[in-house]
Formats: C-alpha cells, sequence, structure tokens
C-alpha cells in the first residue's frame, strides 16, 4: 500500500514537472477573439451551441497531441522541421504570413486588454503602455522557469469565468441536455459562428507554440506519457472555460433578448442582469485573457521565425546572444500595443483579419504537420499509427473545409 | 584557355540547382534536382552524382554518375545521350546528398564555435571536379535561395552604397563544418561522417566548443561523438556543466557514462545530482560498480574517503618487479593513475607501494617489495583533508594509499583531487571574511 503511495506521488511528481507547455497553450486560445466569440455564441443562440464543444475538444486533443510528440521525437520546433523538410522558400513566405497573421492577433489582444480594462474605467492609454512593458520585461528578463509560472498562473484566473457561469443562475438541466444533443440550425449566422467557434479555439500559432515550449522544457522521450497528459487536461481545461462563459451569456443575455457582439458589451450587459461581481469577473476574465495571450503571442511568432530562419531562440539567452529573436519580439509588442493606441484605427477590421489568416494558414500548417509525423526517418518510433492518422485526417480535413467556410462567409459578410 | 579563365571557380549550389540538363545531342534530360557527393575521407567532398528530375505526376528522376558531365553552367551538358539514362519514379537515396543532407540543416561551425543553419552551399570547380567547399549561413545565402539577390542589392544599393551588406559573404568551410544528428532519431552515415572530422579536434577544445552550444546542440554534438571521446570530453567540463549534460542525457546513457569515468569524478557528479535521479542511475548500472559508487557516495566530502578514487593498480606482495613492469603495460589505457602500484596481501591488507620510477630500472627478477617506499605511509578514510594534505605536502607525493580501519586497502587520493577540494574550502573561507 505504501509503495503504491509512493508511486502515485512519484509519478504526480513528475507530471507536475513536466506540466505547462500544454496546458498553457490550450488556454491561451481563449483570448480576447474567442471570450467575444464565446460571448456571442451564448447571447445570439443560448444554449443551442454547446454541443459544439465536444467535438471541439476532442480536435483539439488531437491536433495538440502530434505537436508535443513531434517536440519530443525530434527535441525541434515545427518551424525548424518545416525548414528542413519543405526548403527556405515555403518557409520564408509561411512564415511572412504568420508574421503578419500573429500581428493582426496580437493587435487583438491588446484592443482587448485596453476593452477590458476601460470597464473598471481605465484609459487604455495607461493600461496598454503598461501591459506591452509588462509583457516585454516578463520575458526579456525571465528565464523559461519563471515565465512558465506565471502564464501558470494567468491560467488559474480563468476560474473567473466558471464562476460568473455559476452566478448566472443557469438552469442546468437544459444546458447538459444541449450540451449532448448536437443541434444543427440551417442558418447563416448560426453556422459562421459555429465555425468561428472552432477558428477560435485551433489557431496556427498554437502549434508552433506548443511544439517549441515543449522542446525548450527539454522533455526527455521517457516522460512523454506526462507531456500527453499535460496536452490532454490543457485541451479540457480550456474548452470547459469557453462552455462556462456561453453559459454565462446563455443564461443572462439570450434570456434578455440582449445580442453583444463583443466581449466587452458582455461584460457591461452582465451588470444589471447577473450583478456587479458577474460583470467585474467577467471583464477581469477578459483582462487576463487578454495580457496572457499578449504575452505568449509575440513569444510564439518569435520563435517559429526565427526557428525557420535559422537565429538563434531561446528565452533563456541573453539579449545579444539572440538579437533578431528578442529584436521580432520587441517589435511586435511596440507595433501590436502601438496600434491600439492611434485614435480611430480600424480595430474591428482587424480583428477579422486576423480571423481569416487564421484560417488561411491552419489547413497549410496541419497539412505539414500530418506530413511530418508519418516520417519515421524524423519522428522515429514516435510516427503516428494507422488508426490515429485516420483520426487526424478526418479532424484536419473537417478543420479546413471548416475554415475555408469561414473564409468565404466573412467575405460575404464584408461584402454583403 | 580563354574558358579556363571565363568559368568561375566557385558556384552556388542555389544557382545551378534547377538547371537545365542537357545530352550529347542537345535535347532535354531534366532537371537538376539534387548534387550526391562522394565519401571518402576527403575534406571536400567531390560530387558523385548528379540526380535529374524530369516531368510532373509522375516525377521521374535520374542519377548521372559524375564521369558523364561534361560542362557545368548556366546549362549542364552530359556526355551520353537521352536513351542511355534510366529513369525512376522513386528519388534515389545516397549517403550525402546536398539537397536532404546539407541544404537548410543545422550545421556546428566548428570554428566559431556556434550552431547555425545551412543557407547556401558553395561549390568549387577545379580539374573537373565538383567540390562541396563550404556552406553559406549568411543572410545574402538566404536572400539568394529566394531568387531576391538583384531586388535587394537594387534597394540597398540605393539606400547605402557601401552596406556590408553587399559584400559581405558568411561562408564556413566544409571543414569546420559539422551537420548535427537530426533530432533523436539518429542517422548512421551522418554519425560516420561526424566522427570521422570530430575526431581530429582535441577534446579539451570540443569541451570548450559545448559552452557555447544550446541544450539539444549539445545533445546532439555529444552523440555524434564515439565514446572514447565522449568521455575525454566530458572529463574536461566543469562539475556544473556535466549535471547539465547528465541531465539531457536519458537515464541509461547517464548510467554507462558513469561506468566509464573514474569513480572519484563519477562521485562528485552524483552528489550534485537530486537524490532520486543517483539511486534511479546507481540502479540501473552494473552491481559491481554501483556497489563501489555506493561505498564512496558514503564518505564525507572532506574526508580521505571522499576524496579517494578506487582506480588503481595493486598486485600481490610476492610480485616481481617484471611483473610489476607487465602490469603497467597491460593498462596503458586504463583511466587511473598508472605510475603507482600498491602491494598488497591475500585480505588485501596494504603492505606498501611503490612508483614507476623507482622499479623501472632495477633488475626485473628481484622481488618488487624490495623497491617499495620504506614507510607504510597511507591514510585512513575518515582523515580529514587536512591532515591529508600535510602528507602530501610533508613527502612531496602525487598520489596516497587510502586504507580501513582493518588496513585492508581502499583507494588511492591523488594530489589534485585535494587540491580542488582545499582551493574551494580556502576559497570559502576567504569570501566568509570579506
Amino acid at each position: 500500500m505504501a509503495f503504491k503511495d509512493s508511486k502515485f506521488f512519484k509519478n504526480l511528481l513528475i507530471f507536475l514537472a513536466v506540466m505547462g507547455p500544454g496546458f498553457i497553450t490550450a488556454n491561451v486560445d481563449n483570448d480576447a477573439g474567442g471570450i467575444a466569440t464565446y460571448s456571442l455564441a451564448g447571447s445570439h443562440f443560448g444554449y443551442t451551441l454547446l454541443w459544439s464543444i465536444i467535438p471541439i475538444t476532442l480536435a483539439l486533443v488531437v491536433v495538440q497531441e502530434m505537436c508535443a510528440r513531434m517536440a519530443v521525437a525530434t527535441g525541434k520546433g515545427l518551424a525548424d522541421l518545416i525548414r528542413e523538410n519543405f526548403g527556405v522558400k515555403i518557409t520564408f513566405y509561411f512564415m511572412l504570413a504568420l508574421l503578419f497573421v500573429n500581428l493582426a492577433n496580437v493587435m487583438a489582444e491588446f484592443a482587448g486588454v485596453a476593452a477590458s480594462l476601460e470597464i473598471f474605467g481605465i484609459s487604455k492609454y495607461i493600461s496598454v503602455p503598461l501591459s506591452a512593458a509588462f509583457v516585454w520585461v516578463l520575458v526579456v528578463k525571465g528565464n523559461y522557469k519563471s515565465v512558465e509560472k506565471v502564464f501558470l498562473t494567468a491560467c488559474v484566473f480563468y476560474v473567473a469565468y466558471v464562476i460568473s457561469g455559476f452566478m448566472a443562475k443557469p438552469n442546468w438541466s437544459e444546458v447538459l441536455h444541449d450540451t449532448v444533443k448536437p443541434h444543427i440550425q440551417f442558418d447563416v449566422e448560426y453556422i459562421m459562428i459555429l465555425v468561428a467557434l472552432i477558428g477560435t479555439t485551433i489557431a496556427p500559432w498554437m502549434q508552433f507554440y506548443l511544439q517549441s515550449s515543449v522542446v525548450e522544457k527539454r522533455i526527455n522521450p521517457e516522460e512523454y506519457p506526462y507531456a500527453r497528459l499535460d496536452v490532454i487536461i490543457g485541451c479540457i481545461f480550456a474548452p470547459i472555460v469557453a462552455f462556462f462563459i456561453v453559459v454565462a451569456c446563455a443564461a443572462t443575455l439570450y434570456q434578455a433578448g440582449i445580442r453583444v457582439d463583443t466581449a466587452q458589451d458582455a461584460a457591461i450587459a452582465l451588470k444589471p442582469l447577473a450583478g456587479d461581481y458577474a460583470s467585474w469577473l467577467f471583464a477581469f476574465g477578459l483582462f487576463n485573457a487578454s495580457l496572457f495571450a499578449a504575452s505568449v503571442l509575440p513569444l510564439s511568432t518569435a520563435y517559429s521565425i526565427c526557428e525557420g530562419m535559422g537565429w538563434d531562440t531561446g528565452i533563456d539567452k541573453q539579449f545579444k546572444e539572440a538579437p533578431q529573436f528578442f529584436g521580432l519580439y520587441t517589435a511586435i509588442i511596440m507595433v501590436g500595443a502601438g496600434i491600439v493606441l492611434i485614435p480611430s484605427f480600424p480595430l474591428l477590421k482587424i480583428m477579422y483579419l486576423s480571423q481569416v489568416g487564421n484560417g488561411i494558414l491552419l489547413p497549410i500548417v496541419l497539412i505539414f504537420m500530418i506530413t511530418l509525423i508519418n516520417d519515421e526517418s524524423i519522428v522515429g518510433e514516435f510516427v503516428n499509427t494507422k488508426f490515429f492518422n485516420i483520426v487526424c485526417w478526418v479532424t484536419v480535413i473537417t478543420l479546413s473545409i471548416l475554415s475555408s467556410a469561414l473564409l468565404v462567409f466573412s467575405f460575404w459578410r464584408s461584402s454583403a | 584557355m580563354d574558358k579556363a579563365v571565363d568559368t568561375k571557380f566557385f558556384v552556388y549550389f542555389s544557382e545551378i540547382l534547377g538547371c537545365h540538363v542537357l545530352d550529347r545531342t542537345n535535347r532535354y534530360v531534366g532537371k537538376l534536382a539534387e548534387i550526391v557527393m562522394k565519401i571518402n575521407g576527403e575534406i571536400y567532398p567531390k560530387a558523385e552524382y548528379l540526380i535529374v528530375e524530369k516531368g510532373l505526376f509522375p516525377t521521374r528522376y535520374a542519377a548521372i554518375p559524375w564521369s558523364c558531365v561534361k560542362e557545368v553552367d548556366d546549362i549542364i551538358r552530359i556526355d551520353s545521350t537521352r536513351e542511355d539514362i534510366s529513369y525512376q519514379t522513386h528519388k534515389p537515396k545516397y549517403d550525402l546528398m546536398l539537397c536532404v543532407d546539407v541544404l537548410d540543416q543545422q550545421i556546428v561551425d566548428t570554428y566559431n564555435q556556434k550552431v547555425v543553419r545551412v543557407n547556401d552551399v558553395h561549390l568549387l570547380r577545379v580539374d573537373h571536379q565538383l567540390h562541396l567547399a563550404h556552406v553559406d549561413v549568411g543572410l545574402r545565402g538566404l536572400v539568394r535561395r529566394l531568387a531576391w539577390t538583384n531586388a535587394i542589392d537594387a534597394i540597398v544599393k540605393f539606400f547605402s552604397p557601401r552596406s556590408s551588406y553587399l559584400i559581405r559573404e558568411e561562408l564556413i568551410s566544409w571543414k569546420n563544418a559539422q551537420v548535427l544528428s537530426l533530432g533523436r532519431t539518429k542517422s548512421l552515415v551522418r554519425l560516420d561522417v561526424a566522427r570521422e572530422k570530430l575526431s581530429q579536434i582535441h577534446p579539451t577544445e570540443l569541451a570548450d566548443m559545448f559552452r557555447d552550444l544550446s541544450n539539444f546542440e549539445k545533445c546532439s554534438l555529444y552523440k555524434s561523438l564515439d565514446m572514447a571521446v565522449q568521455r575525454k570530453v566530458f572529463a574536461d567540463l566543469a562539475i556544473n556543466e556535466q549535471v547539465e549534460l547528465i541531465d539531457l542525457m536519458d537515464d541509461k546513457e547517464a548510467a554507462t557514462l558513469l561506468e566509464n569515468i573514474p569513480s572519484d569524478d563519477a562521485v562528485d557528479l552524483l552528489l550534485k545530482l537530486p537524490k532520486r535521479k543517483t539511486l534511479h542511475l546507481m540502479k540501473l548500472m552494473e552491481t559491481k560498480t554501483s556497489k563501489k559508487l555506493g561505498k564512496l557516495l558514503k564518505f564525507s566530502r572532506d574526508s580521505a574517503g571522499g576524496l579517494m578514487t578506487t582506480e588503481y593498480l595493486f598486485l600481490h606482495r610476492d610480485a616481481l618487479v617484471k611483473d610489476a613492469l607487465q602490469k603497467v603495460k597491460d593498462n596503458t589505457q586504463f583511466p587511473g593513475n598508472i605510475y603507482y602500484l600498491f602491494l598488497v596481501d591475500d585480505e588485501q591488507k596494504l603492505i606498501g607501494w611503490t612508483s614507476l620510477r623507482w622499479f623501472i630500472n632495477v633488475d626485473p627478477e628481484i622481488p618488487l617489495l624490495k623497491v617499495c617506499h620504506p614507510r607504510k605511509l597511507f591514510v585512513r578514510t575518515n582523515d580529514k583533508i587536512e591532515a591529508v594534505a600535510l602528507l602530501f605536502e610533508k613527502y612531496k607525493f602525487s598520489v596516497l594509499p587510502v586504507v580501513n580501519e582493518a588496513d585492508i586497502l581502499q583507494g588511492i587520493i591523488t594530489i589534485d583531487d585535494v587540491m580542488e577540494e582545499l582551493i574551494s574550502i580556502a576559497w570559502k573561507k576567504y569570501k566568509e571574511k570579506l
């Protein structure tokens, strides 16, 4: 018995040591754009979109697990592998596209920071520069371990949304029913939000970030089962948060007939319906999520581009050891935060463009990934099994179709 | 004559990649898709085959031996006819291929001691041979690969005609370039090439190189070395670097390594590791080694037992000088000290000890005991380091035997081990005073 216990604790300790990359990456998905989409889904369609969370979770697990596996098998980042196996031309143009898409995403995050703190009455001219400085110092002055700790702490604050979900006092039997029973409504807006839900949860940059951080954490092949557990737990926790956001908005805004289009509108609209605290929690959650994503995204972008171009990378390095890495990181934050401060800048357009960009890049990244993970000369024994390959391809094809559908819909909406 | 002068000696791989290949009668054979280099120990490998590709869906490939190649320029001409070439549907595989094994891969620049990515390959044309001369790791190489050289050059020239970008080539001689093994799946060929080249670098220099590499790079480079070199490089690393490297290896590899280094070094290292890891590594070692190390681990760090190593040469008390000479000859590869021999009785009790200097020139037939140190000098396992140091100082030895309470020989202490420890103690005291 005692032996069993000690084994359990030993496993737990190894898991806690390995934990981080998967959990963090999955949680960063619930960024400003994600929360906006979930609020939209809840306030426009009530509980009827809840069922989609389960298949989304599955797809997320499948995709992220491949990344973690590749990282452990090769000890290299996704961009490294793409460069080595697909050549410099493809890598360069892909990275260029990724840079712009991620930059647009970073702007969206800083816009989220600005919007959430405005609810508390803090001007964006104070909040945005301060958070940009915080984000920059965090990575440039920190090392991998300290940064990971800050990020893991940020993950905990997502519980704010779970609490506001409960505070909204939803009808639980209805929630449960709609979660397990798929429901398709053939109206354009419904399908668009459905696609947007998937698009916002599985983004191209996540794959690069997860793989790089698993590599930087130096997880051994023997520790891989723990890393996989980390990915799976993260990929389940993140959609649970999404679930509660949808529930909170559905139970209050949808019931009251209020249709919101942004996350800050949702937070404001919650005030009279669910009370001050629910509203504050919602706004605080948005702030936390935006700041968190604003720290991770520039980092992920700098990692990917430097890996692909063959420049030195790593949080643990000094500025002069990896000038391109820190230079890019700084530039992305400055541009991302700076643009948000320009009065009357078309922010909504940028956010929309970032979604479109994600949609275009995702299928390409997924195809890169599947090609790489099936190459035994690259990943060795970690190659995909036949069954897993089928699951992966189905996921990839579905995601690709949906994200191209999102593109088509977006164009259609913007031209309409 | 004119032709030879005209022809550039150097050509970039990216400039000829995709060039049209024509046969003797000027008919199209295909596009250049790959160059295969010969691995035969030459510093600058020669081209062995050109691989040509033709058509789409299906693309067909053919390997053309270098002996058939007439001219490599904007157009590649070969000396056979299209009919002689047999195409196949798969790209043939060889040991050293420029696109697969060099281009876009990470290499260790063994001269500047850092890891870089290959943007282009610089080929040398001499004597109707094509040599792999340099790899280009610079920005210009990257731009050239993207086929933007003219545009970028024009822009840079416009703004700053003297920009260093325009002239600076970052080439690394193939002599100093070392392709890293890909990830954790090893390519055997690559490792062979690596070993050959790395074996020409002195282990101490390799150890210096290690300091500038990232963890992953360290690991891949380390794994490309052969066992003997691995040990030497490891011995040259500082203790905290050793700990780092042990952390990066998987436990089996770490255990094997610890078995093969002098036991006092192994113990120093084990003491620095977390207890859990130490126990785990000991479990993976051969029982004999782990018992030995376990015993050493129990001694306090500043006692003779904690300082000693268990690698020493010993003989039975009845041995003759010729036995001793033979013992030394047989053990030239021995990891420990071979200049001192220790004589023990049937119960492993220390009887005396001697140095190569004392018996190398005496009659081989006399008993070794006759040329032993006249006094039975030794330290005990629980003697403090200060006492040991005094003894070293008094007799000017470089090594002393260590025995336990029952006078049984346990190991030996070398003076450098004592010095190392003394210096760190002195340093600590000095810092406390400050």
